[in-house]
C-alpha cells in the first residue's frame, strides 16, 4: 500500500538575484513498511525533499500525496493538523522540549491529539520502554546523553501513530555506539511493526541498514536502488 | 502537560532573565505606588484640611457670594430653612456662618482677622473649634521648673527648646514633636504636660467671648482673658466694631487660617455686622463624600430649596483653586506614572524579543511535529503573563506595609518644603493614601503592558515558516 506518492515535484527558490533549482521533477512511491534512507552529496536537496514529504515545505510544482491527501493543498492549521495525526519527525539536534522530561516529551503529543490521559500513559510507558528508556521516564533532556535524546525523540515521533516517520541526518551527532544502538532500535521498529522510516543522511551506517537507498544530486534522483532482501 | 505548566517552566529555563524583568516590573511598580500614594494621600490630606474640616463639602450661598463675597450677598437663615436642609438624607452636619473681615487689635498691633460667626454646638460637626482649643505651650518658665526638678533626658531637653512657644491641642502632639512614645514615655510627657498647662475654654451658647487662632494671638500678644477689638465695615457700610474678651485660643491645622480666624456667637457676629438674621453661608458636611453622592445631594437640596436667590454648591464649585491645585499636580504625576509604565513595557518588550530569538529553532519544531501556531502564542502570552503577575504582586507585596506605615504615620516635612506648603496654606505632612483602586489599576496597566509587548513578537509566531525556523 502505498503511504507517499510524489508526482514530478520541482522546488524552484526565487532569491533575489538568482533562481534556485532545487527540486527537479522527481517522481517516487514510498510503500508501507519501509526502511529507506536519501542519500547525495550536500546541496543536492536531500533536506529540501523531506521538508516537502513532511509538508513543512510546499513543492513549486507537482503533487504530493500522503495516503491519498494532497498536501500542498492543506494550509494553515489544517496542515498542522495533518501533520500531527499523519507524519513523525526525527530532527539532527534531537529538539526535545528541554522544560519536559522524557515522559512528558512524548506524551505532550498525544495530547495535542486530545487522546485520553490513562491511553497516553500506557503508550508513553510502552514507547519508552521499546527504545530501553523505561528507566529514564522522569528525566529532562539535559539529564541524558545524545543517543538517549535521540531515542526519546524516536518515541515521540511514534507516539502520534504516524503514517511514516522522517528523519532528517538522525545520526549525525551520535557516536558510534549510540548510533548502532538508535539504527537497532529502529530497524526493529520497522521489521516488527511495520513502521515507514524515511531518512535523509550521510552517514554509511544508516546506509547499510536501509533496504532502499535514493541518490539524489542537484535535485534528481539518480538512483533508486532496492537490497536483494526487500526487492518488491 | 498543560499550557500554563509549559509556560511557568519555561519561566525558570533562564532564572536571571526572568528575576531581572520581575525586578524591572517590582520596582516600577513599588515607585509607582508610593508615588501614586503620595500624590492621592496628598490630596485627601488638602481636602481634608480645607473642605472637610473647614468649609464642608456643600454650601448654600447667596448667588452672588462666590463673585462679591460680601455682606450685601448674604440671605436669611430661618429654623425653616435649616429643617428643609436637615432632612434630606445623607447630611451629617449643617453649620450657618457668618464669614467677613476686620481689623483686629490689642492696642499696639494690629493685624487683618476673619470673623466667623458660628453657632457653637453645630460648629463642633464641621470645623469644631473645641477640638482645636490649645491646651499646652512650651514656655521657658515651664523649661526651668523642670530643669529645677530634674530626671529630663538630655536629647529631651534638647528637643524641647527647638519647640519653644509652641502651642498643643493634645499631649499626642508634643510626644510626636519631642519623637517620644506616648506609652512608654508618659512620665516624661506628664511632665512636660504638668508645666505647659495652657488655660481656656470653648464658647459657650451667648457667650459673648470669642477664640482667637494661635499665630493671630501671638502676633497680637494676646492670651485668654484679655480682650480683643474689632474694627470693620458692617451691613450697606455701617461701621462695624466692638470688644470682645478672649475665651481661648486655638490653633488650626491650616497655617494660613491660623494666622488670621476669630471665631465668635453667630449673635453677636450678627449684631457686630448689623446683618439681622442673615448668614453668609450655610456649610453642609456629608456621610459619603464621593462625588456622586456629592452630586446627587446637591441636586436633591437645590430641588427642594427652589430658590432664585440662594444655591447649593459642591466644594469644587466653591473653591476652584483647590480643584487646579490638585488637577495641576495630578497631570504632572501621571506624566511620571507613564514614563514609568514606558520602562515597564520595554523591560517586558526585551525580555519577549530575546524569548523569541532564542527559542526560534524550538518554536519551528514544536509547529513541526504538529503544534499549532496559536497554542504556541499563547504560551508565550501566558509566559510574560506570569512574569508581570510576579513583578506586580512581588511590587505590590513590598510597597503595602510601606504604603500602610505612612499612612498611619505621615511624614512631617521640615525646612524650605514644610515653609512652602504652609505658605500654600496646608499642614506640613505627607501622608500616604492607602489601598485605594490604584492598586488594581496598577495591575491592570501592567497586563496592558505584557499584551503590547507581545503584540510584535505574536505576529513573528503566527508567520513563521517552519523551514526557516529549523534552520536558524
Amino acid at each position: 500500500m502505498k503511504v507517499i506518492e510524489l508526482k514530478n515535484v520541482e522546488k524552484i527558490y526565487n532569491d533575489s538575484e538568482f533562481k534556485v533549482h532545487a527540486i527537479r521533477g522527481i517522481d517516487l512511491d514510498f510503500e508501507e513498511g519501509e526502511f529507506a534512507a536519501i542519500v547525495g552529496p550536500s546541496g543536492s536537496g536531500k533536506t529540501t525533499l523531506l521538508n516537502m514529504l513532511g509538508g513543512l515545505d510546499k513543492p513549486s510544482a507537482g503533487d504530493i500525496m500522503i495516503g491519498g491527501t494532497h498536501i500542498n493543498e492543506l494550509k494553515g492549521s489544517k496542515l498542522i493538523d495533518f501533520r500531527l495525526h499523519n507524519i513523525g519527525f526525527v530532527f539532527q539536534s534531537y529538539n526535545l522540549i528541554p522544560v519536559l522530561t522524557a515522559k512528558e516529551n512524548v506524551e505532550f503529543i498525544m495530547q495535542m491529539q486530545r487522546r485520553p490521559a490513562a491511553k497516553r500513559l500506557e503508550r508513553t510507558r510502552e514507547l519508552l520502554e521499546k527504545v530501553g528508556l523505561g528507566d529514564r521516564l522522569n528525566s529532562r533532556p539535559n539529564k541524558l546523553s545524545g543517543g538517549q535524546q535521540q531515542r526519546v525523540a524516536v518515541a515521540r515521533a511514534l507516539a502520534s501513530k504516524p503514517r511514516f516517520i522522517l528523519a532528517d541526518e538522525p545520526t549525525a551527532n551520535l557516536d558510534s555506539v549510540s548510533t548502532e544502538n538508535l539504527l537497532d532500535i529502529m530497524e526493529q521498529l520497522n521489521r516488527e511493526e511495520k513502521i515507514t522510516f524515511i531518512f535523509s543522511t550521510h552517514d554509511a551506517r544508516v546506509v547499510k541498514k536501509a533496504k532502499r537507498v535514493i541518490t539524489i544530486e542537484d535535485g534528481k534522483v539518480i538512483r533508486d536502488e532496492w537490497k536483494e532482501e526487500d526487492v518488491r | 502537560m498543560n499550557l500554563f505548566k509549559i509556560a511557568w517552566r519555561n519561566l525558570w529555563r533562564n532564572r536571571r532573565r526572568t528575576a531581572i524583568t520581575s525586578a524591572s516590573i517590582l520596582f516600577a511598580v513599588f515607585f509607582a505606588l508610593i508615588m501614586r500614594s503620595f500624590q492621592l494621600g496628598f490630596y485627601d490630606h488638602m481636602i481634608r484640611n480645607v473642605i472637610e474640616s473647614f468649609s464642608g463639602f456643600l454650601q448654600i450661598q447667596h448667588i452672588d457670594y462666590q463673585d462679591d463675597p460680601s455682606l450685601e450677598n448674604t440671605f436669611p437663615y430661618s429654623a425653616e430653612l435649616q429643617k428643609t436642609i436637615e432632612s434630606t438624607p445623607g447630611i451629617t452636619a449643617v453649620v450657618p456662618r457668618i464669614e467677613t473681615f476686620a481689623l483686629a487689635s490689642t492696642g499696639n498691633q494690629t493685624k487683618g482677622a476673619l470673623i466667623m460667626g458660628v453657632d457653637p454646638v453645630r460648629e463642633r460637626s464641621l470645623s469644631n473649634p473645641e477640638n482645636l482649643l490649645v491646651r499646652y505651650r512650651i514656655t521657658h518658665e515651664g523649661i526651668d521648673r523642670l530643669n529645677e526638678d530634674g530626671g529630663l533626658p538630655q536629647p529631651v531637653h534638647e528637643k524641647l527648646k527647638d519647640i519653644l512657644g509652641n502651642s498643643y491641642t493634645n499631649t499626642g502632639s508634643i510626644a510626636m514633636d519631642l519623637e517620644l512614645d506616648e506609652k512608654e514615655d508618659s512620665k516624661i510627657l506628664d511632665a512636660i504636660a504638668s508645666v505647659s498647662h495652657f488655660p481656656g475654654r470653648y464658647l459657650e451658647n451667648q457667650d459673648d467671648g470669642v477664640l482667637v487662632s494661635d499665630r493671630l494671638a501671638k502676633y497680637l500678644r494676646l492670651t485668654v482673658g484679655d480682650t480683643l477689638i474689632l474694627m470693620g465695615q458692617g451691613y450697606h457700610g455701617a461701621t462695624a466694631a466692638d470688644l470682645y474678651p478672649v475665651r481661648g485660643i486655638i490653633k488650626l491645622i491650616n497655617p494660613e487660617l491660623d494666622n488670621k480666624i476669630v471665631y465668635m456667637n453667630l449673635p453677636y457676629a450678627q449684631d457686630f455686622t448689623g446683618v439681622g438674621d442673615k448668614v453668609t453661608a450655610v456649610g453642609i458636611n456629608l456621610a459619603d463624600n464621593s462625588d456622586k453622592n456629592m452630586l446627587a445631594i446637591q441636586r436633591s437640596l437645590a430641588e427642594k430649596l427652589n430658590s432664585d436667590k440662594i444655591k447649593v454648591k459642591n466644594w469644587k464649585e466653591f473653591n476652584p483653586v483647590l480643584v487646579q491645585q490638585i488637577e495641576g499636580d495630578n497631570q504632572s504625576g501621571k506624566a511620571f506614572l507613564a514614563l514609568l509604565y514606558f520602562v515597564i513595557f520595554f523591560g517586558i518588550f526585551g525580555t519577549v524579543l530575546m524569548m523569541i530569538h532564542e527559542r526560534h529553532r524550538e518554536f519551528g519544531m514544536l509547529v513541526s511535529i504538529g503544534m499549532r501556531k496559536t497554542k504556541l502564542a499563547l504560551i508565550m502570552v501566558i509566559e510574560m503573563f506570569l512574569i508581570g503577575v510576579l513583578g506586580v504582586i512581588s511590587g505590590t507585596v513590598i510597597s503595602l506595609p510601606l504604603l500602610y506605615y505612612f499612612h498611619i504615620h505621615p511624614i512631617r516635612l521640615t525646612g524650605g518644603l514644610a515653609q512652602t506648603m504652609e505658605d500654600m496654606g496646608f499642614d506640613p505632612l505627607m501622608p500616604l493614601a492607602w489601598t485605594e483602586s490604584y492598586v488594581i489599576w496598577q495591575g491592570l496597566i501592567v497586563a496592558l503592558m505584557v499584551v503590547l509587548s507581545c503584540l510584535y513578537p505574536l505576529r513573528k509566531v503566527l508567520k513563521l515558516k517552519e523551514t526557516e525556523a529549523l534552520r536558524n
